[in-house]
């Protein structure tokens, strides 16, 4: 698939294999019929057979979701499933989050800040110590270290919940290969469904503000650590069970002696992604009222001030930072400080000793939060450079917003919403078939039809013509920078960090400035949807071409080939496993910036999944939302290559 | 005096967890979550002259009454629910909504209660800027501007000219007018209303043409000079029929709306967020300070509060000095 043709289109090539049966060929005609198609369509005037899927049954869903929230708020205080069951685990949830808050108000900041120096030293070594104490004095110099202890109280909760339920599930699954089955499904929805779309049912369910926040960043955070729980206890060598089984264990003995401590260091990364995520979605939850740093970029955003955005931006990539190197520490064990066995409990209770001094000092001196007036201003530099750079490329970027508006998004999206709906469907099931075999082509094909039925047929081809350009973009980019990164160590160094905090930077902060420089529309949200979607495939990129054995790349040096020989002939085929992931990943997490990408005017499936959930319409929200999964499972599918050849 | 508060920080930890506790033991409603009693909680939609209202009368309730209060940011219908399931304690400013009324209020649900007025008033309308309405006088009027649409054409509407209209939390009828008034616009949703001040911001500074979605009181409106399209009056009904509207917004007696339960209560802080009333210049005034001159918002309330002392006193209530400790 990576390899150019270098026949003439038409001739047969001799070593048997016909351009007829390339891939990349037929998936060109199966896309020529669809232009075809919507010519034929467009000539004849877009007649009703051939039109956008009809809305009769999507419309009832939407209704009869509409109709379960009418209930919901009437009844929620008289049903018994709320009273006994629902509003149980709000009124739970809202509390602990209330009082780990209050916990950490009342250990005064010098306290927090003393606990959390002195852990991170013991777990992961006296660096990534230094690197907490930085966090927390980002919290304090930028004016929030309140909203900073909001948010940790949050992610506390709702990661201990994420681990209450990922860690059996995950045990569960690595034991039995049956139910592991029956949850994958499960799983890929959980990552797919973008989060807005499930804010308002879960804000329906559990209660607005802190409960509903805290569920929701757990079912975000759930997948990793069950999907890597599972993955680990498989990987425990075989030998290393059947020794203890045939010793008489029980079961239960074989988990907790064998294969839980093996599994361990697993175990913590999938834990490590887990709070990753839950740091990425306290942000997105304080559209529904749960405060914290998220609650302070919307408020800077609110007043168009990016420069008090980027303040919270950087407390939250620290923060993610933070906790990333303190858990990775703790899961290979490198860093920790060798504290000899015996001197264990004094090291212990002097640290607590230590932390408890400081939090009696801090009380008596009547500290609780760092005091605002001692804060620092880096908001007015920020917007000073944002400023300039607007002023300086907001001519030339716009410009080229407007052309790739006119002569790629908007024709795309014609030829989408204007093709016949069935040949639509025809052509994923047809290109499925070509990427990846009948199973994936009856996928596809049962995607779209889905998306149909859920009454949002236009909007969704919308959206898919946003995500296929924005994915084209990123992955195009992503190869070349990913290349160079690998060809250039000094790039490389260079580039990490920008990586790093790009990915963990919230999407939020630059939606705006994207406004400015591209002007309000569908390419500013193409813009933030590439930012967010290129680190991971620059990563795997780079990744996959640097795997390739050395002696492959000797081999070819030696037959004199040129540096581009090399690449194209060479490394990239041999990196086509990690190319192929790079180019699913980025498209799922282009598709996951289809919400965010209507906040700054998007519209379509995204915006009707805002909009859902600003004006309390669960049908319209949810229907929406699903509608993305769809088109999510299609792109996923298509590209997780070729499972089961059909030829 | 949040110092005063912190003392008894371990003390309310405990009451917290024994409320918690008792709780546990029986059919749970949701306004039943672990709460302060000293804590005044209070939703904030997400406009400057909102934000303003809520910080100085949540600076006059610290600091001179001894609560403390949380700001919660959401949008205007998830506050109304927020309301019924007793997360929050209050909303200031209500723009209309008299089905969430309906709902939530004496004939629904009983869990919301009409505060009355806080004096100020309203105005959502269509707007573009003045630059634009001098050059073509004609615009600003509906009649006008139903013949010059073309001068809002953008690439993203085509062959249609472009109203960017405001946040979907917003009470909206646009589509409405546009069909009642037959107008050859296409809506482009900006998603955020941050997004659409960027826009509206970016083509002021290039003199470009741009219809919009805007309301009073509002910050861009002390940075901007823009002007409000004419249409007629709003009348009774005449919004009855979404897809069909051929009147201008109303203009809003912005309410207040309390919890039930806070209002039974009947403490200091909800007797002084009943008494509070002030003017759309009042509100302008810290508004302006946060959003034109970025003070922090806090600290604007701070300004106001010090330098209007007779205004906010009339609004403590009596005896509330005996809560002070």
């Amino acid at each position: 698939m990576t390899q150019p043709a270098r026949t003439p289109s038409g001739a047969a090539t001799g070593d048997g294999e016909g351009v007829w049966r390339r891939s990349w060929f037929q998936a060109l005609v199966v896309l020529a019929v669809l232009v075809a198609g919507y010519w034929v369509s467009r000539t004849a005037g877009h007649p009703s057979w051939a039109g956008g899927f009809p809305t009769g049954i999507g419309d009832s869903f939407m209704a009869w979701l509409d109709g379960i929230y009418a209930w919901i708020v009437q009844n929620r205080n008289d049903s018994p499933l709320f009273l006994y069951f629902f509003n149980y685990v709000s009124v739970g949830l809202g509390s602990a989050v209330v009082l780990i808050n209050q916990a950490l108000d009342a250990l005064t900041w010098v306290g927090v800040t003393a606990l959390g120096v002195l852990s991170a030293w013991r777990a992961a070594g006296w660096r990534v110590a230094l690197l907490v104490l930085a966090t927390f004095g980002v919290f304090a110099l930028t004016g929030l270290w309140n909203a900073s202890m909001t948010t940790l109280a949050l992610i506390i909760t709702s990661v201990f919940i994420a681990l209450l339920f990922g860690l059996p599930l995950g045990i569960l699954a690595g034991r039995s290969e049956r139910f592991h089955r029956r949850l994958r499904p499960a799983l890929d929805f959980m990552q797919i469904m973008p989060a807005f779309a499930y804010l308002l049912p879960f804000v329906l369910l559990f209660g607005i503000g802190n409960p509903a926040a805290a569920v929701i960043t757990a079912v975000y955070a759930l997948p990793p650590v069950v999907r890597i729980t599972a993955l680990a206890l498989r990987e425990v060598d075989r030998g290393a069970i059947e020794a203890t089984t045939s010793l008489g264990s029980t079961p239960w003995q074989v988990l907790t002696k064998v294969q839980l401590p093996l599994a361990k260091r697993t175990i913590l990364l999938g834990i490590n992604q887990t709070i990753m995520l839950a740091v990425s979605m306290v942000v997105i939850a304080s559209v529904i009222g749960a405060g914290g740093l998220g609650d302070a970029i919307f408020q800077a955003l609110s007043k168009v001030n990016v420069g008090q955005a980027f303040q919270a931006g950087l407390a939250i990539v620290m923060l993610a930072i933070a906790m990333d190197r303190v858990t990775g520490a703790v899961g290979n064990g490198a860093h920790t400080p060798r504290v000899p066995e015996r001197l264990r409990l004094p090291v212990l209770g002097g640290g607590l000793l230590a932390v408890l001094a400081t939090v009696v000092i801090g009380r008596s001196f009547d500290l609780g939060g760092w005091p605002r007036n001692w804060a620092v201003d880096i908001a007015a530099p920020v917007n000073a450079v944002n400023d300039a750079i607007e002023s300086a490329v907001g001519g030339a970027t716009s410009a080229m917003g407007t052309w790739t508006l006119e002569w790629v998004l908007a024709p795309l999206s014609q030829v989408l919403t204007g093709s016949p709906w069935w040949l639509v469907v025809l052509v994923a099931a047809a290109l499925g078939w070509i990427f990846g075999g009948v199973r994936v082509a009856v996928l596809s094909a049962g995607s779209f039809v889905l998306v149909g039925l859920l009454g949002v047929w236009d909007n969704a081809m919308d959206t898919l013509s946003q995500v296929l350009v924005a994915s084209l973009l990123t992955l195009a980019l992503g190869v070349v920078l990913g290349v160079l990164m690998s060809r250039n160590d000094v790039f490389a160094t260079i580039l990490r960090p920008v990586l790093d905090a790009m990915q963990t930077l919230p999407p939020f902060v630059y939606l705006i400035p994207a406004v400015a420089l591209f002007g309000i529309g569908r390419v500013p949200a193409l813009a933030a949807a590439v930012i967010f979607a290129l680190p991971p495939v620059i990563r795997l990129v780079n990744d996959g071409i640097r795997g390739v054995p050395a002696g492959a790349v000797e081999a070819a040096d030696s037959q004199g080939s040129t540096k581009w020989q090399m690449l194209t002939k060479v490394q990239l085929p041999l990196a086509r496993g990690s190319l192929l992931l790079a180019v699913n990943q980025g498209i799922i997490l282009v598709l996951s910036m289809v919400v965010m990408g209507a906040l700054v005017g998007a519209g379509s499936l995204g915006f009707d999944v805002v909009f859902g959930l600003a004006q309390n319409q669960l049908g319209l929200g949810l229907a929406s939302g699903l509608a993305i999964v769809g088109l999510g499972l299609f792109l996923d599918r298509l590209t997780q290559g070729r499972r089961a050849s059909h030829a | 005096m949040p110092s005063s508060a912190r003392k008894n920080g371990l003390l309310r930890l405990l009451a917290v967890g024994m409320t918690l506790l008792m709780v546990s033991s029986c059919a749970v409603r949701t306004d039943q979550m672990a709460r302060d009693p000293g804590l005044v909680r209070i939703a904030v939609n997400g406009w400057v002259g909102y934000e303003a209202s809520a910080e100085v009368l949540a600076y006059v309730l610290e600091e001179e009454m001894g609560y403390d209060t949380q700001l919660m940011r959401v949008d205007e219908q998830p506050s109304w629910q927020a309301l019924d399931q007793g997360a929050i304690d209050v909303i200031l400013e209500n723009w209309g909504h008299e089905d969430l009324y309906e709902l939530y209020g004496p004939e629904g649900n009983d869990t919301v209660v009409d505060g009355g007025s806080t004096g100020n008033e309203g105005v959502i309308g269509w707007y573009m800027p003045a630059y634009l309405a001098e050059e073509n006088p004609e615009l600003l009027d509906h009649e006008g501007l139903r013949e010059n649409t073309d001068l809002f054409r953008t690439a993203e509407t085509g062959d249609s000219g472009e109203f960017l209209a405001g946040a979907p939390g917003f009470v909206s009828q646009d589509q409405g007018m546009i069909n009642a008034f037959d107008m050859d616009l296409e809506i482009v949703y900006a998603g955020t209303e941050a997004a659409q001040m960027t826009e509206v911001r970016s083509r002021y500074a290039n003199e470009e043409p741009v219809l919009f979605y805007s309301n009073k009181p509002h910050w861009i409106h002390e940075q901007l000079d823009l002007v409000k399209v004419d249409f007629p009056d709003h009348y009774d009904g005449c919004d009855a029929d979404l897809e069909y509207i051929d009147c201008d917004y109303p203009v809003y007696d912005l309410n207040k709306i309390f919890r039930s339960g806070f209002v039974e209560e009947d403490d200091h802080a909800y007797r002084f967020l009943d008494n509070w009333e002030w003017t759309n210049a009042q509100q302008n005034e810290v508004a302006g300070m946060i959003a034109d001159e970025g003070m922090d918002p806090t600290e604007a309330a701070e300004v106001w509060v010090d330098e209007n002392p007779d205004v906010w006193r009339e609004w403590l209530p009596e005896g509330y000095e005996q809560r002070v400790r």
